[in-house]
């Protein structure tokens, strides 16, 4: 029986670890990627993170666990598929059916990037559709792309594909973006980013691999040709498991404020899971240590 | 850890190989890619003497990128006497690699 389990191992999570050593307590985090630290990798460069201005996001996660494990977390690779309240306290129920008991759990399952849900985005995944610019942006150098989405993601990943390809479109659905003003400012000022507005996506086309996108602009079905489809449009939290355990709002997301309290006693959120204005690593650090200082609280009752 | 063949290896390395050959075509920049790694690595290990495990380099293999119309990084094919007889398109589970290894040994 563990104190404190922490499910996830990103910057919340890895976070958490780090105060929870510092506490005292037991506890362990549970990780669905094998020595993974969360979405953060997957950003090409962080600039807002306090003291590491200009480092990419893979270095920032992995400074974030070599922190975590250099205070003794123990890791746990498992996918988390059932929560259970007990007598004292909860049961963690993996994936390949190994389970764990905590008297608190700190949950810090982070979000998954959000689907088109368009024809077409299934059938060329891997041939042309793309969740990940940094990963798949080099097959597609010197021919023309999609960006799809409008917040800082779409931006930033349009901004990385227009140095090695041809053109960059970038598809939104609105007619202002949602990222932040500078990233906006960089795009438009480069000269192979062209803007779609107010475009719904309707279906990806193509044959062996992508050869376009449709969609409709104001009342007009058109297509774009494209080689590659980049799909930005957003996350979603990780909470299926906590359907009817925890308070969870009209979007997914865990209802708490900064305490990280949730409607479920000894049940903590930290991180993207959670209601907040701003999802950020540093909100989400922060998180992490809220959430164990609740959950001291608890254990201590 | 897997070795990293180039072209000029992949018709004796790969297509010509005895066991089946495991390809892992990644990217520098991927970090999916990064973290298959060390699962390569421990399956290496753990089918030493049934399968071999090679990495190529997708920045740098243009001709096998093409050839193998392979658009995300990471691609796994699983070769057999040198013909594809699987293909895994992005980051896998160790036992999703596994299990095309048992299909094949």
């Amino acid at each position: 029986m563990y104190d404190v389990m922490i499910l996830g191992s990103g910057p919340a999570g890895l976070s958490a670890a780090v105060y929870a050593s510092r506490a005292g307590l037991s506890f362990a985090v549970i990780e669905k990627e094998y020595m993974g630290t969360g979405q953060i990798a997957y950003t090409e460069q962080v600039d807002n993170y306090l003291g590491y201005c200009g480092i990419d996001g893979y270095s920032l996660g992995e400074k974030f666990r070599e922190h975590a494990e250099a205070l003794g977390t123990e890791f746990i690779e498992g996918e988390v598929t059932e929560l259970s309240r007990t007598d004292s306290g909860w049961k963690i129920l993996l994936s390949d059916g190994n389970s764990f008991g905590a008297r608190t759990v700190i949950y810090a399952l982070g979000a998954s990037p959000k689907k088109l849900a368009i024809p077409g985005e299934e059938e060329f995944a891997g041939r042309g559709v793309s969740y990940c610019a940094l990963c798949d942006g080099a097959f597609f150098e010197g021919r023309t792309v999609a960006v799809i989405g409008g917040g800082d993601t779409a931006l930033s990943d349009a901004l990385y594909l227009s140095k090695t390809t041809a053109k960059v479109y970038v598809i939104h659905r609105r007619s202002e973006f949602r990222a932040s003003a500078s990233l906006v400012k960089k795009a438009e000022g480069t000269s192979n980013i062209e803007f779609v507005l107010e475009a719904v996506p309707l279906e990806i086309i193509g044959e062996d691999s992508v050869t376009g996108v449709k969609y409709t602009q104001n009342g007009t079905e058109k297509t774009l040709d494209t080689n590659g489809v980049f799909a930005a449009v957003g996350s979603l939290p990780n909470t299926a498991v906590l359907s009817g355990i925890a308070g969870l709002d009209e979007r997914g997301y865990v209802i708490a404020d900064e305490s990280c309290v949730t409607s479920a006693e000894g049940l903590f959120a930290a991180g993207d899971v959670r209601t907040k204005a701003v999802r950020q690593v540093i909100t989400a650090a922060a998180d992490g240590a809220n959430a164990v200082v609740s959950a001291l609280g608890c254990i201590n009752k | 850890m897997p070795a990293r063949i180039s072209k000029d290896e992949f018709d004796s390395e790969v297509l010509g190989a005895e066991l089946p050959v495991l390809a892992d075509f990644y990217s520098d920049s991927c970090i999916p890619c990064k973290r298959m790694s060390p699962i390569l690595s421990q399956l290496e290990t753990e089918y030493a003497d049934k399968i071999k495990i090679v990495k190529i380099n997708t920045n740098f293999e243009k001709e096998l990128v093409e050839k193998y119309s392979i658009q995300a990084a990471p691609t796994l094919i699983l070769f057999n006497k040198g013909e594809e007889v699987s293909r895994i398109r992005g980051a896998a589970k160790k036992d999703e690699i596994i299990t095309l290894i048992k299909e094949q040994i």
